[in-house]
């Protein structure tokens, strides 16, 4: 089944975007995308999406930076060491502050690049596909279908109450 | 409080993309001021490198002049913007939506100007690179248990985090300009989106990232001033060597923050017409909080006190002694005076809701803030632990120069950022508009 055509419905409601959502569940047509000027917590609860695992690429970047910090501290310490009144020359609690220190900046770069990696950004070519008023007030839900369900689709959306726009 | 009635998604566009419109006469004029007096900074700059250290104020005793006490007065500056759009989003203080990204941005700005002061103080400047940890033929290392290389690790990762932190957040609202924009402008803001559309994928990571990155830049906000005050907390002279100075200058760096929030945004909101979306109470909600962080500062002043006496330590009892009543006395009580006891006023309504109280204060908290990195830095170095070795600074016209530099810089970054790019989070707005959160009420 060839499911090449995208249609689009436009409403200026974001409780009226989400009954929608939960409407088309008794449909044959998928939901392919659901665009949203703010993120829309009733439009996640009916699209029944489960947590981002972003989080993951952040403990990862934390991890990192963790051992990096350290290991950095120690190894110039033992590279260039500075012996005083014979104190040791790994002296961790100093080091502490620059694990601590390193922790945070990888833990973010890896929050950033799960952010990019995850939501597949940048992006351009996805613009191909997108009304500007999804930025604006307007929620848009974009709908596949094949060529003979489309004029369904577009009856369901009008019925909605929505704008209805085809992308080829 | 409802002001007016409740905005729509329309409105807030609207009014927040009106402020990108090309900028009158009066902008450029004040534009072309700060440009001059960048310049004039920069000229100084350049003298004191030609000439040497020496051409500042900063001489033995007081090896540490107003290049210190700016860099610590502009990280401080730079702590709020942190507060605001990350600890008051983890705590769902929906007030902060209005005013979290000026105060972001003052973040970014301020911190890259504190970032310029080392170098200034470093005199020869182009020796900067032996505090980077490279293999070099001197097998020389920076030492990562001095506090100065801590600072460098603490503000470089602050810098790189709220730069992050806030180009994140602009993303779905350079998407919106960029919606609305043509020709040249469009492709530009086409770039700087990233492409984004806000599809629901996007937003599912996004939310989540964005939770992680308050919630990081939290303890980091806390652990950078932390790590400032113990450039001086860490050594033995009287004044600095007290287990009180991280949280004391923690609390210092908010209060001095949420006044300059005030005293950009007071202006920001008269010229843009904000008045319906950074509403009164949400004002009056950051003159409450300063009331808090004034208080805060005001006990620490106290507990210093209460610590020198408590010591038994006469070289202690008389530095302190001599701060209040020493060379430097006026200098202390505007410290006082504007820090501690001029944002009382906020506790009357009839103040903390008069937008010229509000900036009349908001100014002399910085003022007073200023003085009180004088204090610290030079009070305590003038009058240290040998008679013989007391002596005074007064700083030189060439600092002086260097300061009016720094202060025209951050204000030019903030001009050309409000013309440019959107000085209100459409998206935060529109999020929360059904709760009527982002009204601040």
């Amino acid at each position: 089944m060839a499911t090449d055509i995208s249609v689009i419905g436009l409403f200026p409601d974001e409780q009226k975007t989400a009954a929608v959502i939960e409407a088309m569940s008794g449909y044959p047509w998928l939901i392919d995308r659901v665009h949203s000027p703010f993120p829309s917590h009733k439009i996640f609860d009916a699209l029944k999406l489960k947590k981002s695992p972003v989080g993951w690429f952040t403990l990862a970047g934390g991890i990192l930076g963790f051992f990096t910090g350290f290991s950095l501290a120690i190894y110039t310490a033992l590279e260039w060491k500075l012996i005083i009144w014979g104190k040791p020359i790994i002296a961790w609690i100093p080091f502490v502050i620059v694990g601590f220190e390193f922790t945070i900046l990888f833990s973010v770069l890896g929050n950033v690049l799960g952010l990019l990696a995850l939501g597949g950004l940048p992006d351009f070519k996805g613009l191909k596909q997108y009304d500007p008023r999804c930025s604006g007030g307007h929620f848009g839900i974009v709908a596949t279908c094949t060529e003979e369900e489309q004029d369904q689709v577009i009856e369901f959306f009008q019925n909605q109450g929505g704008e209805v726009t085809i992308f080829e | 409080m409802s002001e007016s009635p409740q905005l729509t998604y329309a409105e807030i566009d609207r009014t927040i993309l009106d402020t990108l419109r090309p900028p009158t006469g009066g902008y450029w004029l004040a534009i072309m001021a700060l440009i001059m007096g960048v310049l004039l900074g920069v000229a100084c700059w350049v003298y004191q490198i030609f000439i040497g250290i020496g051409a500042g104020g900063q001489n033995i005793p007081v090896a540490w002049g107003t290049y210190l006490i700016n860099f610590v007065f502009w990280v401080g500056i730079a702590h709020s913007g942190t507060l605001i759009s990350a600890i008051l989003h983890l705590m769902r203080a929906g007030w902060r939506n209005p005013i979290a990204r000026a105060a972001e941005t003052m973040t970014v700005f301020a911190v890259s100007i504190a970032g310029l002061f080392p170098f200034i103080h470093l005199g020869r400047v182009w020796l900067v690179y032996y505090m980077l940890p490279y293999p070099n033929q001197r097998y020389l290392w920076p030492n990562f248990q001095s506090p100065l290389v801590f600072d460098v690790v603490a503000i470089s990762t602050y810098l790189i985090v709220s730069s992050l932190f806030w180009y994140t957040g602009l993303v779905p609202d350079l998407a919106a300009v960029r919606d609305k924009a043509t020709g040249v402008r469009k492709k530009i803001f086409t770039i700087l989106s990233l492409g984004w559309t806000g599809k629901h994928e996007q937003w599912r990571h996004y939310t989540r990232g964005y939770l992680f990155f308050a919630a990081l830049a939290t303890p980091l906000v806390i652990s950078v001033h932390s790590v400032v005050s113990w450039d001086f907390a860490l050594s033995v002279v009287p004044g600095w060597h007290s287990t009180i100075f991280a949280p004391y200058f923690v609390a210092g760096a908010i209060h001095s923050g949420l006044a300059m929030v005030l005293t950009l945004l007071i202006p920001l909101r008269k010229i843009f017409r904000y008045e319906r979306i950074v509403t009164m109470k949400i004002l009056e909600a950051v003159a409450k909080t300063i009331i808090f962080t004034g208080l805060i500062v005001g006990y620490a002043y106290g507990v210093e006190y209460f610590l020198a006496w408590y010591s038994h330590s006469a070289v202690e009892i008389e530095a302190f002694r001599w701060r209040a009543l020493g060379d430097y006395s006026l200098e202390f009580w505007i410290m006082v005076v504007c820090n501690s006891l001029v944002p009382l006023l906020f506790f009357f309504k009839r103040v903390r809701t008069s937008i010229p109280w509000l900036l009349g204060i908001s100014i002399l908290i910085n003022i007073g803030m200023w003085y009180e990195r004088f204090v610290i830095i030079v009070g305590s170095v003038a009058h240290g632990f040998m008679p013989h070795a007391w002596g005074l600074y007064r700083p030189s016209g060439i600092e002086y120069g260097i300061m009016l530099g720094s202060f025209s810089l951050f204000f030019l970054f903030f001009l050309l950022f409000v013309k440019h790019l959107p000085s209100i989070s459409m998206t935060e707005m529109k999020e929360t508009l059904d709760l009527g959160e982002s009204h601040g009420d």
